[in-house]
């Protein structure tokens, strides 16, 4: 990044932060800050302990320095401003979750695509947070960072004061990790008829259970009844190992049964005694796989951590970091949505060749000299891609 | 509380109260000749927490001065434990005040755990279960993993529970065994006392007994023993990095944590520690040298280790054997090896 490209970039932040809507996090004056200027770029240098008063300064900071990159504590401090951790005194934390297309298995490599991935990832995150653990909508922050994920901040106070250990316990209940198969699929003995006090019955979690045995269920009850609705139903059963024509002609007819269902959403598995143990437990794994999400675990162990300010600009894309609220996250497109700077044309050198879908537009440059619209041209400048000027 | 169980719970806010409320200063307590008794079960309190459990005396037919004597015995305990200020005997000491709460626990009513919550923070609503008729108790969770966490069983994983909208049910006992939990940070956080040097003095008769008692224990522990470094008894875990390390394998940056923490909690200085790493393959002695000096606590704060649960879920549990079965940390692997070491060797030297 040479230093005309440098200076471009700083003026059009400058005039975003002008008139930028800031989210700034609740009890501002607790909050350290760090900020990373263009200034001694590729050098980067982070200037943190800084602490502010009010909105206005938060503001003022802004549109003065035009950083590239912005960050706020996670933390609330009694001495934000303090140097050291120790000094600081750390009062409690906000609970954040990052989900960030580096740390989801099985990403794709095109950004849009990347991006839409983690957003799936951001719903089902979304729904263990509702359901299982209770928040209320408006308790729950989304993210877009700007970059290749999203955050989620939770200031419900009863989180606040968690320690590490105790985040990281809950970052292996929403990825599923730990989760002990045998409890959820037990026997149980049945008592009170004569002369068969050796019986034992095949069991699961009901459906209306909490917790992942809950999930299980419902996830294998509608898993199988929809297979078992197919009319190539004795095809699909017998595709599974160990699973022969009489037994899926068995299947079929009981998931065909609504009685036979029911009871099984109620956890009574003797209607499928007959199925091999390992077939069950692959898709109890898939399903854990299918409704778990995959948030980093550092990030949300890490109780003294920076995190991007909403509103500000990520300074490798020049999108916005986007707040959003749940309904606005379902409709989002980061691509459109994030993207602040105008159409204008801007005169670039590229150089290396560069794919980009911004904006709804399909954008592929060649190295060289090009003119770009204003967004384009700046996404390329942070990525590193390309100087300004001719 | 009727003043029968605050002798049994006495760390409750309410047993502190009412022991303020008698007018009982530490100098009195210390010199009454009347108090003579709970000087000395105090005493006993202490030694008990080192050689088994602490023993209760049944809540019911106890006789006023009894009741008073084992009510008075505990904050004198507690000023003993203090005049001692050792991490071992304090830990002991808060562990066996919170199991034995949580052996009579177990035998009240749900009523009673309940109230005894409250003086914890912890709201449990009671409900009882149509099927059993067994009495459980509903948690938010953020109250449930506060005190689950330290518990080594997978079981109490919070991912293992039936958590809906943010609460969980568990069972009377298990309830128990959390008031245990939260009984026993309450007790060693509140520990040492700073303790007036004459009160100190005045406590020298009854912690000869004490001390002695705590280094038979220690030494029995392998306790103490760090300064000498056996790099044999280190847990699988650690072996496997220091293998890693030395073959060139650049290890994950929790690992690297992990190990360096492990290194000088257990009496490694900072040069060993830096000459350790001098063969990885991205060395850098003075970036490594600082990272090291953070661990070591140049910032204030020294760390310790991650524990087993934490290796586990950042994979960096490797091999785990017979003894990490029982172990939840890479600290308490390495003293526990120690400790069997010693004792084998004492052993041996009692047959030759």
């Amino acid at each position: 990044m040479n230093f005309k490209t440098k200076y471009f970039l700083k003026s059009k932040f400058q005039e975003y932060y002008k008139t930028a809507e800031i989210h700034i996090p609740s009890r501002l004056e607790a909050r350290e800050w760090g900020f990373i200027s263009f200034d001694e770029m590729p050098e980067t240098v982070m200037r943190r302990h800084k602490s502010f008063g009010s909105r206005g300064e938060v503001e003022e900071y802004l549109a003065g320095m035009a950083p590239a990159h912005a960050y706020h504590s996670v933390a609330y401090y009694t001495y934000p401003s303090a140097p050291t951790m120790k000094e600081k005194q750390w009062q409690e934390a906000d609970l954040i979750f990052d989900l960030d297309a580096d740390h989801i298995p099985g990403a794709p490599n095109s950004y849009s695509e990347m991006l839409d991935h983690v957003k799936k990832e951001t719903l089902k995150l979304y729904d263990l947070l509702i359901n299982d653990f209770g928040f209320n909508e408006e308790d729950i922050r989304a993210v877009f960072s700007g970059g290749r994920g999203y955050h989620f901040h939770i200031s419900d106070p009863r989180v606040r004061s968690l320690e590490s250990a105790e985040r990281r316990e809950i970052v292996d209940y929403i990825s599923g990790r730990g989760l002990n198969i045998e409890k959820i699929f037990y026997k149980k003995a049945i008592s009170g008829d004569a002369g068969s006090e050796n019986v034992r019955m095949n069991m699961l979690s009901p459906e209306s259970e909490g917790g992942w045995g809950g999930r299980i269920n419902r996830y294998l009850v509608s898993y199988l009844t929809d297979l078992a609705s197919k009319e190539d139903a004795e095809e699909l059963f017998t595709g599974f190992k160990g699973i022969g024509k009489k037994t899926a002609q068995k299947m079929i007819d009981i998931l065909r049964d609504e009685t036979q269902v029911e009871l099984l959403r109620k956890g009574n598995m003797e209607a499928l005694s007959k199925v091999n143990k390992d077939i069950i437990q692959t898709l109890a794994l898939q399903a854990v796989n299918d409704m778990s999400a995959s948030v980093d675990e550092p990030v949300t162990g890490d109780i003294k951590r920076l995190i991007r300010l909403g509103g500000s600009l990520h300074g490798k894309s020049g999108m916005r970091v986007t707040t959003l609220s749940i309904s606005e996250l379902e409709a989002f497109e980061p691509l459109t949505d994030a993207v602040v700077f105008s159409d204008k044309p801007v005169k670039l050198k590229v150089i290396r060749p560069f794919a980009v879908q911004m904006k709804g537009n399909d954008l592929y440059v060649e190295e060289g000299t090009q003119e770009l619209p204003e967004y384009a041209a700046v996404y390329l400048m942070c990525r590193g891609a390309a100087e300004y000027g001719s | 509380m009727d003043s029968r169980y605050l002798a049994l719970y006495p760390f409750v806010s309410e047993a502190s109260e009412y022991v303020g409320g008698l007018g009982f200063s530490p100098e009195k307590l210390l010199s009454s000749r009347a108090l003579d008794s709970a000087r000395l079960r105090g005493k006993e309190r202490v030694i008990q927490s080192l050689t088994g459990e602490i023993e209760k005396p049944s809540p019911s037919g106890s006789e006023e001065g009894k009741i008073l004597t084992e009510l008075l015995s505990y904050p004198f305990a507690r000023i003993l434990v203090s005049c001692i200020d050792d991490q071992f005997l304090t830990r002991k000491y808060a562990l066996a005040e919170a199991k034995a709460a949580y052996r009579l626990l177990k035998t009240q009513q749900p009523e009673f755990l309940q109230e005894l919550g409250l003086d914890f923070q912890i709201n449990a609503e009671t409900y009882e279960n149509m099927e059993s008729h067994d009495i459980l108790f509903d948690l938010h969770f953020t109250d449930y993993i506060k005190l689950a966490t330290t518990l080594k069983d997978l079981n109490w994983k919070l991912v293992n529970r039936k958590m809906k909208a943010g609460h969980v049910r568990i069972s009377k006992e298990e309830f128990a065994r959390l008031l245990q939990e939260a009984i026993r940070s309450r007790i060693q956080n509140a520990l040492p006392l700073s303790v007036p040097e004459e009160i100190s003095e005045a406590c020298t008769p009854y912690l000869a007994e004490i001390n002695e008692t705590l280094e038979e224990k220690k030494s029995d522990f392998g306790v103490g023993e760090f300064q000498k470094v056996e790099s044999e008894l280190f847990p699988p875990c650690i072996v496997q990095a220091i293998a890693n390390v030395r073959a060139g394998v650049n290890l994950a940056h929790s690992m690297r944590f992990a190990m360096t923490s492990f290194l000088l909690n257990i009496g490694m200085t900072v040069d060993e520690v830096v000459a350790m790493f001098n063969v990885s393959p991205d060395f850098d002695e003075e970036k490594t040298r600082y990272q090291i000096q953070h661990i070591a606590g140049s910032s204030g704060t020294t760390y310790k280790p991650p524990s087993c649960n934490t290796m586990r879920t950042y994979g960096n549990c490797y091999n785990p054997d017979e003894i990490c079965k029982n172990t939840k940390h890479p600290l308490g692997y390495y003293s526990r090896r120690m400790w069997l070491k010693n004792k084998m060797e004492k052993e041996k030297e009692k047959k030759a």
